[in-house]
């Protein structure tokens, strides 16, 4: 039996056990479903259900791959022609996936092949740095580290921006880990839905700190002594006491590392006299010598980076976009998406949870079973507190049941 | 019924006028009119109406006989039904912008109390205080607190800054707190003015918008009004015209090679629609860069309601000195100028295929996506002239 026919067995017999398991989401009836099945590479859009129990029923009996939602409301949810699905709102999205960022551990995990010159290399790469291209061949990995990271991001967003400033409502939140490398937000509440595409991008800019204008802030002209201020609510204030958490809290280490980084791009001198006068800088904040406009002006836009939220953009502005349906299993991993309340997302280890209604790792056994690995360099796996791997090309190995179902759907293994 | 009447006489677009003058917003249109017709204040209102596109066609910025009377709530309906059947987007924008305007004027002198109700009237969400204390601005040495007694929803916000994209508007360079933008009150009084702006978009409607035609232009004081109006446009409206020729370029016709950012801003301008300051700019720029003689460039202003031949001139020739380069791409999107999604641009959307590179590249900047296109435009030329050139030779 070929991987993938095993795979959609084995999914088919999940969705079918727990058929009463699968969770409903608001309006489900409203919503435009996506499928991707394990035969072929395409999405079947353009599905509604008007019940979550016509749902379970197609996926066990199609065990599909991947399974989409809207977080669009239509009122013809299955009509094939976008204009004629009669659009009623849609609600906010978040997604933050480690995919589109920089985490240090992806230079132990994450690998590249250039398919055009055939250069390959650890870490994150978009393009070939010996030939130029985009064509990459990627294969990456999760790990606690930047799991924890994107946790880390989630609960940013809603504690600095989404609480605060936005004043959303606990209820109104719908959090869930995506089954592979982040998580995924909604916001469903009415006033939310009736935002264009335009209004959103103005959420997504406050939200990830892009477009601020400096000036307008406050930062103006540095012979006078006007900077940004602690006074000024929004974005000013986030400013300055993200520049009071780095100067206290950071070690000289971090501090070093951050500040070298491409998004500050400070010379080794700036930071020795940032570091030797960082009570002063932050009492004569704005006056001192020898760091002009252009360098505060580097400078703050590094701090803007460090505050911001590293969110999947398209994913928040786009009014027609699916996203992966709570309770369905993630065909790159296996993994269950799983639905959080903001107290559950406190403790909630993706990798390695206690909580069994929680966890994610829903094929876990302990029978063996023996695969034979088929990519070079499959990097190490710590799941449930034990470490598989690494592994190379041709090794066969016998591992637990879902450590199988994560390296078979991952793609690097086949049965043995 | 929370709202004061004398406020519905002085702004008649709010959503409670339907409430109180309930007799006449369920008459048909024609009935309306043939009312207002055998008023004693017919005659009134056929001044007041005709001064104001008067001032809308001369493009002022105020009507010397404007009163915030019951009649006013006549004028506003009469307008409304005169917009619809003219259908004229041009002429439209000049009466939406004017009489935006002059509410504004009104508004501004307006107490908290009535700014307030007429939010509550709009279905804003609005939260008005004590004065609170949201930041500090620094003048010089000047320290000033910036207080506002005025916080509006940030969906409401969103909602009413859709159409004005200056950088100081945007949401992240406010202050926002527990779902509430603190705004001042003279800000709030300007994304009131857009709503009014708004409220004069006809929606196109072709059949119905035939049948009231002929219905109401069967009505003989309605038809001379009409004529009238029209008159008055044809004499003015060759003043638009004339100013609206972008096409030159050493005597050459580019605008074909022009983005979609810059061809909505100037369909907005042969519209007569008031373009922001950013669009202004950009526009400026872009067709500096493309060498336009400042004359045209100047002319294409002449359609916008606040337009002052001697300052536009001052504006155009000083961002030539200074030689400003247009806006990126990235620049416009945050902007919320980028036109490719709405134009269904390919270039924009897809970009383009980068022979030296073998890979597909997205559109960085305007004035590239017109070098490609003229590229493109010669490429085409050459093909078909070599083409023409054998087919002669092997004659």
């Amino acid at each position: 039996m070929s991987e993938n026919k095993l795979l959609k067995k084995l999914f088919q017999a999940y969705y079918r056990e727990n058929k009463s398991k699968i969770p409903i989401v608001d309006l489900l009836e409203h919503r435009e479903f996506g499928f991707i099945p394990w035969d072929k590479q395409i999405m079947i859009r353009h599905m509604a259900f008007a019940n979550v129990e016509s749902l379970s029923k197609y996926l066990s009996d199609n065990g599909s791959r991947h399974v989409y939602s809207s977080g669009t409301l239509y009122l013809q949810p299955d009509n094939l022609n976008m204009n004629n699905k009669q659009y009623q709102g849609c609600d906010l999205v978040i997604d933050i996936d480690v995919d589109h960022f920089e985490t240090p551990c992806k230079t132990n995990h994450d690998y590249w092949y250039c398919v055009e010159c055939g250069k390959s290399g650890k870490g994150m790469m978009k393009k070939c740095p010996k030939c130029g291209k985009l064509k990459l061949k990627n294969l990456t990995w999760i790990c606690d580290i930047c799991l924890d990271i994107a946790k880390r991001d989630i609960n940013n967003l809603i504690y600095d921006f989404l609480f605060p400033d936005f004043g959303i409502d606990e209820k109104d939140l719908k959090i869930a880990f995506s089954g592979h490398r982040g998580y995924h937000l909604k916001v469903e509440n009415k006033k939310m839905r009736g935002l264009s595409s335009e209004e959103r991008r103005e959420i997504v800019d406050y939200i990830t700190g892009s477009n601020i204008s400096l000036e307008i802030l406050g930062f103006k002209d540095l012979s006078l002594d006007i900077g940004l201020l602690r006074d000024n609510i929004g974005w000013s204030k986030k400013i300055i006491l993200k520049i009071e958490e780095v100067l206290k809290n950071y070690s000289n280490d971090t501090i070093i590392k951050l500040f070298k980084s491409k998004q500050f791009g400070l010379s080794n001198d700036i930071i020795e006299f940032i570091l030797n006068n960082k009570q002063d800088f932050l009492k004569i904040l704005w006056n001192i010598d020898g760091f002009g406009p252009k360098k505060w002006e580097n400078f703050l836009y590094g701090i803007i980076k460090e505050i911001g939220i590293r969110i999947d953009d398209p994913v928040s502005i786009d009014i027609h976009r699916l996203i992966r349906y709570p309770g369905s299993l993630h065909g790159k991993t296996g993994f269950k998406v799983q639905e959080l309340s903001l107290k559950e997302l406190d403790t909630f280890n993706p990798l390695d949870e206690n909580n069994k209604n929680l966890d994610p790792i829903v094929f876990q056994s302990d029978i063996m079973q023996k695969i034979e690995i088929i990519e070079p360099n499959v990097p190490a796996t710590k799941i449930k507190g034990q470490t598989y791997g690494p592994f190379a090309q041709g090794e066969i190995i016998e591992v637990p049941h879902h450590i199988a179902v994560f390296l078979l759907c991952k793609g690097v293994a086949k049965t043995a | 019924m929370t709202i004061p009447i004398e406020l519905i006489y002085r702004y008649p677009w709010l959503p409670s006028l339907k409430e109180f003058f309930s007799d006449i917003a369920s008459k048909p249109p024609s009935e309306f009119i043939s009312t207002i017709f055998s008023e004693t204040f017919s005659e009134e209102i056929q001044e007041r109406l005709f001064e104001i596109f008067k001032a809308a066609f001369d493009n002022l910025e105020n009507v010397s006989y404007y009163k915030l009377d019951k009649v006013n709530v006549y004028l506003y309906l009469l307008l409304k039904i005169l917009m619809f059947v003219l259908d004229n987007k041009i002429i439209t924008n000049k009466i939406a912008n004017l009489f935006s305007k002059i509410n504004y004027n009104d508004l501004i002198e307006e107490n908290d109390y009535n700014i307030y109700s007429i939010c509550e009237d709009l279905k804003l969400d609005i939260l008005y205080s004590e004065p609170m204390e949201y930041g500090v601005n620094i003048l010089k040495d000047q320290r000033e607190i910036l207080k506002t007694s005025f916080r509006i929803y940030y969906t409401d916000y969103l909602k009413l800054i859709s159409n004005l994209h200056d950088e100081y508007r945007k949401l992240v360079n406010n202050a926002l707190y527990n779902g509430y933008v603190f705004i001042q009150k003279r800000r709030l009084i300007r994304l009131i003015q857009e709503y009014i702006r708004n409220k004069f978009e006809v929606e196109e409607d072709k059949a119905t918008l035939e049948s009231l035609k002929k219905e109401l232009l069967n009505l003989p004081e309605f038809k001379e009004l009409y004529e009238n109006i029209l008159s008055q446009w044809e004499l003015k409206k060759e003043v638009f015209e004339y100013s609206f020729d972008i096409s030159f370029k050493e005597g050459a016709d580019i605008s074909n090679t022009f983005p979609p950012c810059i061809n909505e801003i100037l369909s907005k301008a042969q519209e007569g629609q008031n373009l922001i300051h950013i669009e202004r700019l950009f526009l400026v720029f872009f067709l500096h860069a493309l060498n336009y003689p400042v004359d045209k460039i100047i002319d294409i202003f002449s359609t916008m309601p606040d337009f002052d031949r001697g300052k536009t001139a001052y504006q155009v020739n000083f961002a030539k000195k200074k030689g400003y380069t247009p806006h990126k791409c990235g620049t416009l999107k945050s902007l919320n100028l980028c036109m490719a999604a709405k134009y269904k641009d390919e270039i924009c959307l897809e970009g383009y295929y980068s022979k030296k590179l073998d890979t597909k590249k997205k559109i960085k900047h305007p004035l590239f996506y017109v070098q490609l296109k003229q590229f493109r435009a010669s490429r085409k030329e050459n093909h078909t002239n070599n083409k023409l050139k054998n087919n002669n030779e092997r004659k």
